[in-house]
Parts: C-alpha cells; sequence; structure tokens
C-alpha cells in the first residue's frame, strides 16, 4: 500500500478540495486500493516527510524537501493538471 | 446564498493585499462570524502562506486561517476596483495581480468541501471570473455563483 500525503498551510481549505479531486482520479485509475491518502497541514508532516512516497502540497515549503514535493496547486487552477496527474503516477510506480 | 450581503464589498479602493484583507476580515468580525484575532491570523498566514492563484483572466486570492478562529462558518467576496498584488500560492517569490478575492472563514472542510469544489470550478471558468469582476452589488454577485450551480447539476 502507498501513501500519499497532500497538506497546505492550514490542512483545511485547499488541501480538502486537493483530496477530494485526488480520491476520484485514483478512482479513475484504478488505484483506490493501491494507495492510502492522508490529509494534513505543513507543520505537523515536515519532520515525517519521508513515512510518505507521494507528497503532494498546495502550499511553499522549505528547500530541503523540495525535491520531494508535487505542487498542488494546478487542481485549484485548472492549468497544468494533466502534467501533476503524470507526475504523481510516476512517483507511485517508483 | 453565497455570501452574506454583508460580506460582499464590490469595487474595492485599496492599494495594498494589507489592506484588502483588513477590509474583509472586518466585516466578518463586525458580523460575529470570526473571533477578534482572525484578521491578525490571516495577515500573518497570507505571509507564511501565501494564496493568490493564477487563474484567467485575472489572479483570485483565497485568505485564510485556522479553524479555531472561526465562529459561524462563512465566505466573503470583495471585486477590486484596481488590482493589488498578492504572492503565488505554493511557488516563493511569485507575484500576481489579483482582481477577485474570497476570504475563507472555514471551520469543518468535510461540511465545507461541496462549496469548496464549486468554488474552485468557478476559479476555472474564466467567463465566470470576468462576469463576477463585473459584478454591482451582492444580488448579482449571488445570483451569477448559483447560476454556475445550475448549470453544472
Amino acid at each position: 500500500m502507498k501513501k500519499l500525503l497532500i497538506m497546505c498551510g492550514t490542512g483545511i481549505a485547499t488541501s480538502t478540495v486537493v483530496t477530494g479531486k485526488v480520491r476520484e482520479w485514483l478512482r479513475e485509475q484504478g488505484l483506490e486500493n493501491e494507495v492510502t491518502l492522508y490529509q494534513s497541514k505543513i507543520s505537523e508532516e515536515l519532520n515525517r516527510i519521508d513515512d510518505y512516497d507521494v507528497v503532494v502540497s498546495t502550499t511553499l515549503v522549505p528547500d530541503n524537501i523540495k525535491g520531494k514535493v508535487i505542487d498542488g496547486v494546478p487542481l485549484l487552477t485548472g492549468i497544468g493538471t494533466d502534467e501533476m496527474y503524470n507526475h504523481i503516477l510516476g512517483k507511485l510506480n517508483q | 446564498m453565497w455570501f452574506n450581503p454583508d460580506l460582499v464589498i464590490i469595487e474595492l479602493e485599496s492599494e495594498s493585499r494589507e489592506d484588502v484583507l483588513l477590509n474583509l476580515g472586518n466585516q466578518l468580525v463586525k458580523g460575529g462570524y470570526v473571533k477578534g484575532d482572525f484578521i491578525e491570523s490571516v495577515l500573518a498566514r497570507e505571509s507564511n502562506f501565501p494564496t493568490g492563484l493564477p487563474t484567467k483572466p485575472f489572479g483570485i486570492a483565497i485568505p485564510h486561517t485556522d479553524a479555531d478562529k472561526v465562529i459561524d462558518p462563512q465566505l466573503a467576496f470583495a471585486s477590486l476596483k484596481t488590482p493589488v498584488t498578492f504572492n503565488t500560492m505554493g511557488s516563493a517569490n511569485e507575484e500576481i495581480e489579483v482582481k477577485l478575492v474570497f476570504m475563507l472563514a472555514l471551520n469543518n472542510p468535510e461540511e465545507q468541501l461541496k462549496s469548496l469544489q464549486r468554488l474552485t470550478e468557478i476559479f476555472q471558468d474564466e467567463e465566470m471570473v470576468l462576469k463576477l469582476s463585473q459584478a454591482k452589488n451582492a444580488e448579482e454577485v449571488n445570483e451569477l455563483m448559483e447560476s454556475s450551480e445550475k448549470a453544472r447539476f
């Protein structure tokens, strides 16, 4: 089972929207039984970021974890969504 | 109804992001929807976790903060007479010109998920974004928001 974390600044607004969309996407991909979704705020995750296989964030992240994190803002603006999903898929398949 | 009329500001004239946040935040405090320290908290969060979205034809910002500052969940709306600069959500040092601001006072995201999802769909609809920026009063704003809902369901 892969672990996918979705985080934002507050854990309340944008991560909720993104989690809903990613959950739907996982279902479409037939991956809902292979991936567990977690939703949180960034301040609670910084110390355990390596526990997750994939991390999507709608907020700024510190430089030291940048390489690990996928930008989730495309799901809010509709711009660059496919590229973002490909990125997630790539990390899930690693 | 999406917005209480007292939470809609049309063609707000302001010179800075802070000014916009203060104006909208004050309406929320006045109505008793949020605690007094909501505004301070939104201002701090906006600096640390910016909320500007690079939508088309112009940017939108969705300032918000922690749930414990909210008493009665609401959305507040402002259209700006002239755009102000916000930083972009998720990328450092990127600035966008924002003309619509949706201030989110939320405390239960699961219950409010549908509204949030509809909001993001509206953000992705260029024509709707443009129309919202041209709305003349709270009634028009609410009508536009509801018209988009009907189209979808």
